[in-house]
């Protein structure tokens, strides 16, 4: 791929809606691309849908927002909160992971999940912690709410959120000793971005956030502990609240640019730094759509940028993504408890992120053990022989459903749909020869994913 | 700067004239005559502010020990280690003044000399320091102490603090400015379920993660998908160049090479020496048992998480150092019973200290500088540099004397063999961290 500069790059071509083009085409490339990013990873028959309906339509189902989508959501969406009453019953916070990526797996709107996994990292908090099944899923039913809705609801519901205080050791804030502790997170991690702000702006800001405390597992604010004195908070002076401070950080430039920035990395690119003046041509839309997370998707998803070779290829998927999106392309479910053990062996367990900043992402999650886990993984998935997965794919009959009978088409039917097209003919032709293979039929192809798994191609989205 | 005499005899149980008769004193004491005044050297019980000034007198250097199967042992203490309660200046009257739920009483600390001593969760230490294992290098900070902990661990992982977002860390530009890698065995090793810590980030040396040895086992469905014919097809080119692609690429074909090679490896002995139960024990055994089976690695980084005490810290931190101080001795023991002792330096840090005055819930908040340990038989032992000021603060925290980076050179120059100011941005003068 030619090396372009990111700071050559015409913020204004980057964020106008892709219009396919023949130098940059509609293609299977591109949709799976989009569903890798967007959705996980598409089934066969979405990748189909999509190729024909063209980008829009395709999008416009990714958002949930075709008519025949909203009473299916709505009805999964009701039957997971049935779920969790029972997960409740249980008690035990450490089946959390297991109902989450089940959900991922399974929901009909995939890109909600997504950006709620990104929040997730974004506020991370983890429940090693928190140790309390009823308020890590209060913070996650919150994020799930305004994933795709306003930012301030959201960073003002993390303030007040039981867990987020617990985790932040900002259970209690008296006016006598002000805890920085949420001050200097909402700044640094949740808002603003080092170098945004200074020492004296957390110090003043925490006075701000005095008596705002977790009594009985509940927010609650405590006026005769909250300081009513004048704070300057990046130069502005008033008797300011918590709601007040989180008012001043959103005024702040920054703040939307930090944020575009964050998406930039989960949907665009994590090889490159973009320019500034990419980020703020993107920021500002965000803050003229009163921090819109919805408009702000959606304008990633549908730009030129997006469907172009500077994020085509250009991210790691995280264990995460990569279990969930083989589970959903070829449409299989596996023991939800047994692979959140193995996502959490990886690095990546979801309610236990491994401190406040989260997950790093990109290269950070290659390295040769990692490599390792990612291919012990996906052989232990697709070929049922690992006693933890006890159900695995016919992947024999799924590619029969889809017409794919010779295993020339069967190796052509994986590598399109895990990996958008073919792989090099030398290596195509090596997979041919696997799928050709004289024994017993669901491992032929089990062989064939696992080969998927130890290419580059497979690791990247 | 070493008080090995005065110390030890403080130490001791056994009484001190015993103890100079023995051959492994007399010729402790006669190295350590060499360097230090022979006021101190003598082992008299001397007040401490003779020690302070036989400290200050005394300049050591840093020994060069470099050899090319050395092997480094980071221990990262994650969360900020409260290094007043760690290496006590109990003779200090401020000291029980700013602690006054959280002081550890005089009778309870491990003494060092007549200024500072252990928290008594570090009893092992105290053995350490009379085997002359340890070096505590006292208030090691840097300029312009950063308080959050990731900027804090990322200053101390890169080495960089100017660099606000750092791409490599210091053990990986090491591992870069090494020759071309001739061994099969991954250069460094991370034990750890987290992510590769920024530290062990190199631009071209990949670094594994292992939670466990049998996260080393490459499995296949078998039958004409060998181990090798998986290297194979994990190595033809790809269709598009792409960078990131040839990285994983790369990775990919280390973790099939390292898998065959720890699977060698393990099949060998276990060593005799028992370990406590705790999590940072049962990685410093996994680290003994592949340095003793031949790995070629020169760089294991181990995490001791939970340092972050605003709360109720009493049990927490006792807990906490009890689990360092009782897993690195027992490695060391490891160590020496394989015959392994001299290869092999362990060095711990925290991203920074506490706040010298503890807080309303009997915890401690973000500070600055902090106690760095060193341990193993190539160290020069004993306490280096002076407890810092508990009256002469900055904004309520320790002031610094001896720049990490500084410690870090000691290790680069006089353990792995490296050109520090290659690495580090700027030339830092090592810490005489390392016998002569």
């Amino acid at each position: 791929m030619a090396v372009t500069l990111m700071s050559r790059i015409d913020p204004n071509w980057a964020w106008e809606p892709y219009r396919p083009k023949r130098e940059s085409p509609w293609n299977l490339q591109r949709v799976a691309h989009l569903y890798r990013r967007a959705a996980f990873g598409g089934r066969w028959q979405e990748i189909e849908t999509a190729l024909k309906a063209g980008p829009e339509k395709t999008l416009a189902r990714l958002l949930n927002r075709e008519p025949d989508q909203a009473e299916a959501t709505s009805a999964f969406y009701a039957d997971s909160e049935t779920q969790v009453t029972a997960l409740l019953a249980t008690g035990n916070v450490e089946n959390l992971p297991a109902w989450w990526l089940n959900l991922m797996a399974r929901t009909p709107h995939p890109l909600l999940e997504r950006v709620a996994l990104v929040w997730h990292g974004h506020f991370a908090t983890s429940a090693a912690k928190v140790e309390d099944a009823e308020l890590m899923l209060a913070q996650n039913a919150l994020i799930r709410r305004q994933a795709l809705a306003e930012f301030q609801p959201l960073v003002l519901g993390m303030a007040r959120d039981p867990a987020m205080l617990l985790w932040l050791d900002s259970a209690t804030n008296k006016k006598a000793h002000p805890n920085e502790n949420f001050a200097r997170e909402v700044m640094e991690l949740f808002c603003l971005g080092l170098g945004n702000y200074t020492e004296n702006d957390i110090k003043e800001s925490a006075r701000a956030f005095t008596g705002w405390e977790v009594r009985h597992r509940e927010f609650q604010f405590n006026s005769y502990q909250h300081d009513e004195g004048s704070k300057t908070v990046l130069g502005q002076t008033g008797n300011w609240n918590g709601e007040d401070i989180i008012r001043i950080l959103l005024e702040q430039p920054a703040a939307a640019q930090f944020l575009v920035g964050k998406f930039y990395r989960a949907f665009i690119s994590e090889t490159d730094d973009p320019s500034p003046e990419l980020i703020e041509a993107l920021a500002a839309g965000y803050r003229k759509h009163n921090y819109n997370t919805g408009w702000l998707v959606e304008r990633i998803l549908s730009s030129n940028l997006f469907f172009s070779e500077h994020a085509l290829g250009q991210r790691v998927k995280s264990p995460v993504e990569m279990a969930i999106g083989v589970m959903r392309g070829l449409n299989f479910s596996v023991n939800a408890f047994a692979l959140a053990d193995d996502l959490r062996a990886q690095g990546q367990a979801v309610f236990y992120p491994p401190n406040v900043k989260g997950w790093d992402g990109g290269r950070e999650w290659i390295n040769s053990a990692a490599l390792l886990s990612r291919m012990n993984l996906i052989w232990a998935m697709v070929s049922g022989v690992d006693n933890r997965f006890k159900s695995p794919p016919d992947l024999a009959e799924i590619a029969a459903e889809n017409g794919f009978t010779t295993p020339a088409e069967q190796v052509i039917w994986l590598t399109n749909l895990l990996l958008g097209g073919p792989l090099p003919a030398d290596v195509q032709l090596r997979l041919t020869a696997l799928a050709a293979e004289n024994d017993n039929g669901s491992q032929r192809l089990a062989r064939v994913v696992q080969a998927i798994a130890a290419r580059p191609e497979f690791h990247v989205a | 700067m070493l008080l090995d005499a005065t110390r030890s005899h403080k130490l001791s149980v056994k009484p001190r004239g015993a103890d100079m008769t023995t051959p492994f004193s007399r010729r402790r004491f006669l190295q350590t005559s060499v360097g230090t005044s022979s006021l101190v050297a003598l082992g008299l019980d001397v007040p401490g502010f003779l020690a302070r000034t036989a400290q200050a007198a005394s300049l050591r250097r840093n020994g060069n020990r470099s050899k090319p199967d050395n092997v480094l042992v980071v221990i990262q203490l994650s969360g900020g280690n409260d290094g007043l309660n760690t290496v006590i200046p109990y003779a200090d009257p401020l000291y029980a003044k700013n602690r006054i739920l959280l002081r550890i009483p005089e009778q309870q600390i491990i003494k060092i000399d007549d200024h500072i001593g252990f928290h008594p969760s570090l009893s092992s230490f105290g053995e350490l320091l009379e085997q002359d294992q340890l070096a505590v290098v006292q208030g090691v900070g840097y300029p312009n102490p950063d308080r959050s902990h990731f900027r804090s661990m990322d200053i101390w992982h890169s080495a960089a603090p100017k660099d606000l977002s750092p791409r490599t860390g210091w053990l990986g530009r090491a591992l870069d400015s090494k020759a071309a890698k001739t061994t099969r065995d991954a250069a460094a090793l991370h034990l750890g379920a987290n992510e590769l810590p920024l530290a062990l980030v190199a631009r071209e040396t990949a670094v594994p993660s292992i939670d466990s040895l049998d996260a080393f086992r490459l499995r296949t469905s078998g039958g004409a998908l060998t181990t090798d014919t998986l290297r194979e097809l994990s190595q033809l080119p790809t269709q598009r160049e792409s960078a990131l692609a040839q990285f994983i690429q790369r990775s990919t074909l280390s973790a099939i090479d390292s898998s065959q090679r720890v699977q060698e490896s393990l099949s060998e002995k276990s060593g005799p020496t028992t370990y406590p139960g705790y999590g940072l024990a049962r990685k410093l055994q996994l680290v003994a048992q592949l340095i003793d089976a031949g790995m070629e690695t020169g760089i294991y980084y181990v995490e001791l998480a939970g340092f972050d005490t605003h709360s109720s810290q009493v049990d927490t931190h006792a807990a906490l150092l009890r689990e360092l101080g009782d897993s690195t001795t027992a490695f060391l023991k490891d160590l020496q019973a394989r015959g392994q002792q001299d290869r092999v330096l362990v060095m711990s840090f925290s991203e920074f200290g506490r706040r010298v005055r503890e807080n309303s819930s009997a915890g401690t908040d973000h500070g600055t500088a902090a106690p760095m340990f060193l341990a193993g038989a190539p160290v020069q032992s004993g306490a280096i540099g002076a407890h810092p000021s508990l009256i002469d603060l900055q904004a309520g925290d320790l002031k610094f004397h001896t720049d990490f980076r500084s410690v870090y050179a000691g290790v680069l120059d006089g353990w792995l063999g490296c050109d520090s100011s290659s690495i580090l941005d700027g030339k830092f003068q090592p810490t005489p961290v390392l016998r002569v």
